[in-house]
């Protein structure tokens, strides 16, 4: 079928025709025609700068760009580390089985659906979950997901797509008035929160009650979402978590305040109907168990140790509410760096006394840069280099041209501290961002987000929208400060993470990493220099610059000052986002904050820094979490992703499971990491299916050690580090597999299903087994086709008895 | 005028201008640092990672890293010669190709069969003739009695029959000596150095044919009547006389001098033969109990006890091979022994260590799929079974040599030799195999306009992707997909010729390996990898990178 090329066109005439406008064409047809149609391309090529060769090696470089057309509904897999552990291949496995997408394809002979594997949704805390077209599911499993799947067909035929909640006008702002902030984050949307917003609105509408629903950002307790929190003057804050829209009417009625005696009765009587209810009828469920106090153990104990920067007044704050941001402090430290009144700031009262007076002079660019100095503050991206430093370099840099960027290209699988900061914080990395453009010299800046963040993306376009609407960023006041800001979207690559990658991508080309020296502060996008800091790093420049130097030196350790931000997940019982003052020990986080492992496991380790970072194992818990304790156990601090692991997970597999993203996400560009990743994956390979002799153990240590020193770039030269912790500090469940033996019972080869004493005969394993590996033998034990049974562990999660042994 | 100041790499200052690269700078200074991906043409493109040298701690490519004063620098040292190893290890361990002929491998003499064999199908024995000579000591007598175990390796008999090596050599020899002039090897300048070798067996003539043409003078001491040893005891219905003779004459036109009936001991003994020459060869042949009694050094049993790597014995300046250290059975593995005797004595003479020479390096493709032998029988001129000739003749004639040798699969390389990856392998003693894992299927592209490329020989360097951008080639390459998938490639599923309209000539020469190379670079040209010295197995051991 010929494909019409007038939206091709359509799409150059307005993204442009220079080299640099080629990622952003490439997506915009992707997204129009669903995939890359080959007569698009060559029609790209015939009317932009850019060449066949460019095009052809930049859209085989981006994981998001596919070649065939996809199927009616996309499923896509998320591999993060969290779904990892928590077998996410067995939902791929079951995916395929049940929508009979043929091994080797990604879609279904009738063009249903098309499924991808995707390196990290960042919605950890609902692992294992499967985007359905722009649905995420959450904690699906083997057994249910088809019927989830099945589900959102049925929904998407009847076209009842979840209303936005995007594009919601802040409310008004009434002193005094009850609030129910509702979190709005992506992880709190999969698990319904949109829905339970709007339908608490419509409770509040039809009620005509005085009570305001908000939406606010991340609320943190990954966990207990749908989660709200109720504010009223002069009372404590009240908390409700695990909500469904059943709720809503029963909640909005409760912080109702009827005005005349017969609505106070009319209320009271609801509320004792209410309490009598026994079935949930629709809009009035019972709320009480979801009732969580100030006092709730749970909620102190996550709470407790943390301390909020970056993420300040976290589920509070409308994240597209420009007047509140301003309300709160925001764009206070801008128009401090700018002296008063530059920005023309309608809350100029609050800004005058937060920066000392109305006479208050512009901090000078070198001030600026002082101040960050005096508070040690280090980069939130991995690698802690000084933050102040990098913006000296750049600062001192001649040339008129200079660019700030923020990367927010956030690729740890298991990560998704800045996807939160700027889905529910937009203004303040925004600010942060303006701040370093005036201490460096920019006057252009790049917000470069990973596309597997949409909603980060809009929130970030929106909050710039704004900024442009009320003349303070795009065209640049008379008296000199003027920024423009865009968002570039990354296409699915890890690597243009790193900072000279991340470059090129903007630049238009294959992400491919540059040798350092000249670094980007040098030499950067366009050969200017330039200043790249990470979204945490941004997010926390205000605070110092609104709080001063001395306060923020004073958290932490003598090395790493200040907070840092943690996605905290896997294997423990309290998920979230926190922050928590440098110098907090894994076992705080893990076990005070985390609440620890699951009930009968028993907490083993901590991922920390992702496919860069190492595996720190519980006996080592006592590590502070600071820049230099972390290095000296082998781990780094990373981004913020933080796995736990119990006994549950295979530790070599783990370490092979990184080693597969790092291979997958090379550049392909130098020699140790595109081979060498690879020859270490094999070794793993075979270890983990049992067929590895101590030789390949021996040359995978050695191979780690020459793949670290010998790689171009810190993605090769970090790849061998989960490797070479497992090894450091599990080396028996190495020796375990050379044996033949996987002690933590998950590589499939190793492993066996049987059937125990203890089964009574009740079919239920049976019944949920996806491939049929149980014949169905009423009141008599089961058995288990050892041939059959593909490892997905339903049996042993089904059955009531523990009758399901793996061995 | 640029800036220039001092670096220092391995202690050694080296005066360099701002903006040099550590490449430039070390190569100013003499040292071989090995270089795929680099260019001067192309600047570095960093992606090879075997230049790499270490700096402040950190190893990093020397062609993109720029030099700075006050900059130390180490380069030949044992780390980083074991990181530049280990980069050729990875990048042969994802190699698909061998770079010389199972035949070649198998042939304990490594004749270069597939050259002789294209050269014997086009019709050039001029050419064959020297590639013969250029192995093989003795080749008129090898075409008689050598076992042929090249003939097991041929991949040609995976198909039908193997090619009929020995028989095809034996044409080449006898073809050249039908002439009034036959070929007569070349020889370096003489060095003025003597050596005496004791017995004129398969041993001896073969130690003496490579010590002669490595510009020694070389004497030849027989008791017997007539040099030949051994091959004087061969039938003449296996063996003619005339073969051996003609190949004596050949070894005497070269310089040889023979001496016969002279018996070592008694009025010679061996002490003043190791006085009056610089080097003396014992290639008595196997003695009987108490022969070597008298000679004056020590024996294991009957025989004299050589040094298996250097092939000395325990009197100074005197070495020993062939049957005397070790009963030989086949003549082609006593001519072996010969030929290491020599580079001994060779590497003695010029004041290095005595040390045999270092087996070729080659990538190892393994056994071949039946798809992957098709691919290759695209190459192969004749489809059919092997061409003997009649019963009567005495040999293949011209036009049936030809024919025979087209059934050769040309497996070879056509790089080898002429190979940046090949040449560092050797000197750097890479083991090809150590990451042994899957391989890919061997894939040849040929191309109508006569290019040949070989995906699964590409390490990805980026010179061509970069000579076709510099080119503003209309389609041009460019490396297609990411991480260990990254594939060389034309846009839109074009051929690689189509990427090339105008620089192909010049891709294919930069092309550091086998990957791209011209269908007619037949054979392929003894001459020098880029930017480094010729392959070498006379290197100097102190001088190899540990």
């Amino acid at each position: 079928m010929p494909i019409d090329l007038t939206f091709t066109d359509e799409t150059v005439a307005r993204i442009g025709r220079r080299p640099e406008a080629l990622i952003p064409i490439l997506q915009a047809l992707q997204d129009h025609y669903g995939y890359l149609p080959e007569a698009a391309l060559r029609r790209v090529c015939e009317t932009t700068e850019i060449t066949p060769a460019a095009l052809t090696g930049v859209a085989s470089f981006y994981d998001m760009f596919r070649h065939t057309p996809v199927g009616r509904h996309l499923l896509r897999v998320c591999v993060g580390t969290a779904c990892h552990v928590a077998g996410a291949n067995h939902i791929e496995d079951e995916l395929r089985r049940r929508l009979h997408i043929p091994a080797g394809g990604d879609t279904d002979p009738d063009g249903l659906f098309t499924i991808e594997r995707v390196a990290c949704l960042g919605t950890c805390t609902l692992a294992p979950v499967v985007k359905f077209d722009q649905t995420t599911l959450g904690h699906v499993t083997v057994d249910s997901i088809e019927g989830r799947v099945r589900e959102q067909v049925e929904l998407a035929k009847r076209k009842s797509a979840a209303k936005s909640t995007e594009e919601l006008l802040p409310h008004q702002n009434v002193p005094g008035q009850t609030e129910i902030h509702v979190g709005l984050g992506s992880c709190c949307m999969a698990k319904g929160s949109d829905q339970l917003f709007h339908a608490l609105r419509e409770s509040a509408a039809l009620s005509g009650s005085q009570v305001i629903v908000k939406r606010v950002g991340c609320v943190g307790m990954c966990h207990r979402t749908p989660m709200v929190e109720v504010t009223s003057p002069g009372r404590p804050g009240v908390y409700y978590s695990d909500l469904t829209p059943a709720h809503a009417t029963t909640l909005v009625q409760r912080y109702l305040r009827p005005r005349s005696l017969s609505q106070r009765a009319r209320h009271w009587g609801t509320r004792l109907l209410d309490a009598l209810l026994v079935d949930e009828v629709a809009g009035t469920g019972r709320i009480e168990q979801c009732a969580v106090g100030q006092r709730d153990p749970d909620l102190r104990a996550f709470f407790g140790k943390q301390q909020r920067i970056a993420t300040e007044h976290f589920g509070r704050l409308d994240p597209l509410d420009l007047d509140e941001y301003l309300s709160h402090g925001g764009f206070a430290a801008l128009a401090r760096c700018l002296g008063k009144g530059n920005l023309g700031l309608a809350t100029e009262m609050s800004i005058e006394s937060l920066a000392g007076g109305p006479s208050s002079a512009a901090l000078a660019p070198n001030a600026i840069i002082a101040l960050l100095e005096q508070a040690g503050l280090r980069g939130r991206g991995g690698a802690g280099f000084p933050t102040g430093q990098k913006w000296r370099v750049t600062a001192a840099q001649s040339g008129d041209v200079k660019y700030v960027i923020c990367n927010g290209d956030e690729g740890d699988p298991g990560a998704f501290m800045d996807r939160m900061i700027l889905e529910s914080f937009p203004f303040r990395v925004i600010e942060g961002l303006a701040i370093a453009a005036v201490a460096v010299g920019a006057r252009e800046g790049v917000f470069y987000i990973r596309h597997e963040y949409p909603l980060a993306v809009k929130r970030v376009r929106r909050a710039i929208e704004q900024l442009e609407q009320r003349g303070w960023l795009g065209g640049g006041p008379a008296d000199g400060f003027s920024l423009k800001l865009s968002v570039f979207e990354g296409a699915g690559a890890f690597v243009c993470g790193e900072e000279t990658a991340l470059i090129a991508s903007i630049e238009g080309r294959r992400g491919m990493p540059a040798l350092r020296p000249p670094f980007p502060a040098e030499r950067g996008l366009w050969g200017c220099p330039t200043l790249i800091n990470n979204v945490e790093t941004l997010a926390l420049v205000p605070w110092i610059l609104r709080h001063g130097a001395a306060k923020f030196a004073a958290i932490g350790t003598a090395q790493s000052k200040g907070t840092k931000v943690f996605a905290l997940a896997g294997k423990v019982r309290r998920g979230g986002l926190i922050e928590v003052p440098m110098g907090t020990t894994l076992r705080e986080i893990v076990e005070e904050i985390g609440g620890g492992v699951g009930p009968g496991r028993r907490f083993k380790a901590v991922q920390i820094g992702g496919p860069s970072g190492g595996c720190v194992p519980a006996r080592l818990a006592d590590t502070p979490v600071d820049f230099e304790s972390l290095g000296a156990v082998g781990a780094i601090m990373g981004s913020g992703g933080l796995v736990v692991l119990d006994d549950t997970s295979c530790m070599v597999d783990i370490a092979r499971y990184f080693l597969q993203f790092t291979q997958d996400q090379s550049c392909g560009q130098c020699t140790f990491c595109r081979i060498g990743t690879k020859r270490m994956l094999d070794i793993l390979d075979r270890l983990c299916t049992g067929k590895a002799t101590r030789a390949n153990l021996d040359e995978l240590e050695r191979l780690a050690a020459q793949v670290g020193a010998g790689s171009l770039c810190g993605l090769g030269k970090t790849a061998p580090n989960p490797v070479l912790t497992t090894l450091r500090y599990f080396r028996d469940e190495y020796e375990a597999h050379l044996a033949g033996h996987c002690p933590a019972g998950q590589c499939a080869a190793l492993i066996h299903y049987t059937i125990n004493t203890d089964c009574t005969g009740c079919t239920l394993c049976a019944q949920h087994c996806p491939v049929d590996a149980i014949p169905m033998t009423p009141y008599a034990r089961h058995v288990i086709d050892d041939a059959k049974c593909t490892r997905c562990d339903t049996c042993r999660q089904v059955c009531p008895y523990d009758a399901v042994d793996v061995k | 005028m640029s800036e220039t100041f001092t670096i220092t790499i391995d202690q050694q200052p080296v005066t360099v201008t701002a903006g040099d690269s550590v490449l430039t700078a070390a190569r100013k200074l003499g040292l071989d640092i090995p270089t795929l991906c680099y260019l001067e043409k192309c600047g570095p493109l960093h992606t090879c990672q075997v230049c790499l040298v270490k700096w402040n701690g950190k190893l990093v490519p020397s062609c993109g890293t720029k030099v700075a004063p006050g900059m130390v620098i180490e380069s030949e040292t044992g780390e980083v010669h074991e990181a530049r190893r280990t980069a050729l290890e990875l990048l042969f361990s994802d190699h698909v190709g061998d770079c010389l002929s199972p035949c070649q491998r198998l042939c304990p003499l490594w004749l270069n069969i597939p050259a002789m064999l294209r050269q014997i199908e086009a019709g050039r024995l001029d050419e064959a003739i020297t590639t013969v000579r250029a192995a093989l000591p003795l080749p008129a007598v090898l075409g008689h009695l050598c076992h042929h175990p090249c003939e097991q390796g041929c991949r040609r008999g995976h198909w039908d029959d193997p090619a009929a090596i020995r028989n095809l050599e034996k044409f080449v020899t006898d073809q050249d000596f039908a002439k009034s002039e036959p070929h007569l090897p070349a020889r370096q300048p003489a060095t003025g150095r003597k050596i005496a070798i004791v017995g004129a067996g398969p041993t001896g003539l073969a130690a003496a044919y490579y010590l002669t043409r490595n510009g020694h003078a070389v004497t030849v001491l027989d008791r017997r009547a007539q040099p030949g040893g051994s091959l004087r005891d061969v039938p003449e219905d296996r063996l003619p006389a005339a073969s051996l003779d003609a190949e004596l004459t050949l070894l005497k036109r070269l310089g040889v001098e023979f001496q016969s009936k002279v018996e070592l001991g008694g009025p010679m003994p061996l002490a003043d033969l190791a006085q009056n020459f610089n080097a003396v060869l014992l290639a008595v042949g196997e003695l009987k109990p108490g022969e070597g009694d008298a000679l004056g050094v020590t024996l294991a049993g009957a025989s004299i006890k050589a040094d298996p790597h250097s092939c000395l014995t325990s009197m100074p300046k005197v070495f020993a091979a062939g049957s005397v250290v070790r009963a030989q059975k086949q003549l082609v593995r006593a001519l072996a022994e010969g030929r290491a005797a020599a580079e001994c004595m060779h590497r003695f003479l010029s004041g290095e260590p005595a040390r045999r020479p270092e087996k070729p390096f080659s990538s190892l493709m393994g056994r071949l799929d039946p798809a992957e032998v098709r691919a290759f029988l695209l190459q192969a001129g004749h489809s059919g079974g092997r061409v003997s000739p009649c019963d009567a003749c005495r040999g293949h004639t011209p036009a049936e040599a030809a024919l025979e040798s087209s059934r050769c699969l040309h497996c070879d390389c056509r790089s080898s030799g002429n190979c940046a990856l090949q040449h560092y392998a050797q000197v750097y003693g890479a083991d090809a195999n150590r990451f042994r894992g899957e391989r890919r299927p061997f894939e040849q592209q040929l191309q109508p306009g006569g290019i040949i490329f070989e995906p699964g020989k590409c390490i990805l360097c980026g010179i061509c992707v970069k000579l076709t951008e510099l080119a503003r080639e209309e389609l041009g390459l460019t490396f297609i997909g990411r991480g260990f998938d990254v594939r060389l490639g034309a846009p839109f599923n074009h051929t690689i010729e189509d990427g090339l309209r105008r620089v192909a000539a010049e891709c294919v020469k930069a092309c550091p390996t086998g990957a791209l190379v011209f269908k007619e670079n037949l054979p392929p040209a003894p001459h020098a990898p880029p930017q480094s010295p010729p392959p070498s197995d006379s290197g100097d051991a102190s001088t190899r990178p540990r």
